[in-house]
């Protein structure tokens, strides 16, 4: 119950930033306009600014809540309800985003297995949320937070795709995936990407968990 | 007929609030019919007439406590309980001593002042009551229900004052409705009347502090721990402040208010003098 009036609030706040609304759509298409010549190019980036942007808006929620999260906390929350109820909404509004962004892919773009567009960029979101609010999580600070992100994304996008770097960073499912969509790689790849995902998903949500339990710990003291 | 216990209408949650405010179950019966009668002769129902049953539970020991009670039907509530013990507390972050050798009793019906200079540990006292920041050394025991209205901050930026009610009260098990009647009577008090659609952000600094005092106490606590709440408070809110902390006393609570305005101090019962340097001798003033 907690955990559902939390997302809805935390959607509406969201709805409320107009400018930052703009940028969660205008940023994934800045990187898909960059190179909408070329199917495969335009697709990817448009993928990780998916991830990048919604990562982003996650820490920005999650580090906005700092003032309030210990009175909830003390009137009765619990960490899951708050956290859970966050990533919740960030994944619902996430979701949004990628299904608009799916649609425009497989109308104006050529690509060899249209509906892995959508697993591709929902990939994305999923484990944009999670990760955005870990690094929240460990950075308290936006800025620390966004440029930590700016440099996970750009690391990403140069590292060798075979090579370890890139195999460890969060965003390698979305490209695995991206190759499985775009070039119509084996079904392997498929998997792979989906296995990744998981892991990313479950390490990134049980750190981000962990770190607010300890940081919203309330002690229990004995009653006089 | 007498409301029924199991029922989770407004009599049953009204006798329930009275007996755990310590009013001996056949009274609260009683006045649980009372009220239920009133509200029929006024051609209304009882949440409307008298608003959310905690509240009015609350406001109704408050006017009790003067008066003695019918003999066979139980007495007021027995005062003095302890809500809040600190025992040679102390907390130090590495080298630095922020709090040494803190102790503090504050009783059901009482109101602490905690004063002192800047930087002597004020605010981490509180924190540490409240059970945000854990002492290095001493002991803490406290009731379990406890509130917190801190200096600043506490609000979510772009959530309206309704919402926020939602939200809190969501935090301690309110459904919403009922959480946004409390939030609004509790404002009601402060003279201030929450318009709808207006986010925090876009509040005046002393209507903002408003509403952290109304989130404070929305879950009913036993315990208010409040850091220099009145900030930014015209002259009217600020007696209207401690009219609220009066109140609050007179029905039972605990306050814990950390001030540096000595003419506040008529208005409590004790004084902690944390010195004018962290980590100075403490000095507890019982007036």
């Amino acid at each position: 119950m907690t955990a559902v009036v939390v997302a809805g609030l935390t959607l509406r706040e969201v709805a409320r930033r107009r400018a930052v609304m703009v940028l969660l759509v205008g940023m994934p298409l800045a990187f898909y306009l960059a190179r909408r010549d070329l199917p495969g190019q335009s697709t990817r980036m448009l993928t990780l600014g998916i991830g990048w942007a919604v990562a982003t808006l996650t820490l920005f929620v999650v580090n906005a809540q700092r003032g309030v999260d210990p009175r909830l906390r003390l009137a009765g929350a619990s960490v899951t309800a708050l956290v859970g109820g966050r990533l919740l909404a960030m994944t619902a509004a996430g979701t949004g985003l990628a299904a608009a962004f799916w649609g425009m892919v497989a109308v104006l773009q050529d690509v060899r297995r249209p509906w892995a567009i959508g697993p591709l960029m929902l990939v994305s979101v999923l484990v944009g949320v999670p990760f955005g609010s870990l690094v929240g999580a460990l950075l308290p600070r936006e800025l620390e937070g966004a440029l930590a992100l700016l440099t996970v994304v750009a690391v990403q996008m140069l590292a060798h795709p075979e090579g370890l770097l890139a195999e460890v960073m969060p965003f390698w499912s979305a490209r695995e995936l991206g190759n499985y969509a775009i070039d119509a790689t084996a079904v392997g790849d498929l998997w792979k990407a989906l296995a990744h995902a998981g892991v990313t998903w479950t390490l990134a949500t049980g750190a981000t968990l962990a770190l607010f339990a300890r940081r919203l710990q309330v002690a229990q003291y004995p009653e006089p | 007929m007498s409301p029924d216990p199991d029922d989770d209408g407004w009599p049953a949650r009204f006798e329930a609030e009275l007996v755990r405010l310590g009013q001996h179950p056949a009274r609260a019966r009683a006045l649980a019919q009372e009220s239920v009668d009133q509200a029929v002769e006024a051609g209304s129902d009882a949440d409307r007439l008298l608003g959310p049953p905690h509240l009015y539970a609350r406001h109704l020991v408050s006017e009790l406590n003067d008066v003695p009670a019918p003999p066979g039907v139980g007495g007021p509530p027995a005062p003095g309980r302890v809500l809040l013990r600190l025992a040679d507390v102390g907390k130090r972050y590495r080298r630095r001593v922020v709090l040494a050798g803190v102790d503090l009793t504050v009783r059901a019906g009482e109101v602490a002042a905690v004063v002192g200079a800047n930087g002597c540990g004020k605010s981490t006292l509180l924190r540490i009551c409240a059970g945000l920041t854990r002492p290095t050394s001493g002991t803490v025991e406290r009731t379990r229900r406890v509130g917190l209205v801190p200096q600043d901050g506490g609000t979510a930026p772009w959530l309206t004052a309704a919402e926020h009610f939602t939200l809190f009260g969501a935090a301690a098990g309110l459904a919403p409705r009922r959480a946004r009647s409390t939030g609004e009577h509790l404002a009601a008090r402060l003279s201030w009347r929450p318009a709808a659609g207006q986010p925090a952000q876009d509040l005046s600094g002393g209507t903002r502090q408003k509403l952290n005092l109304v989130l404070g106490e929305l879950h009913s606590p036993d315990l208010l721990l409040l850091d220099e709440p009145y900030q930014g408070f015209d002259q009217g809110t600020y007696l209207d402040f401690w009219r609220q902390v009066v109140a609050w006393r007179d029905a039972g609570r605990g306050v814990v208010v950390v001030t540096h305005l000595l003419h506040d101090l008529r208005h409590v019962d004790q004084v902690l003098d944390l010195g004018s340097r962290p980590g100075a001798r403490v000095a507890a003033v019982a007036r």
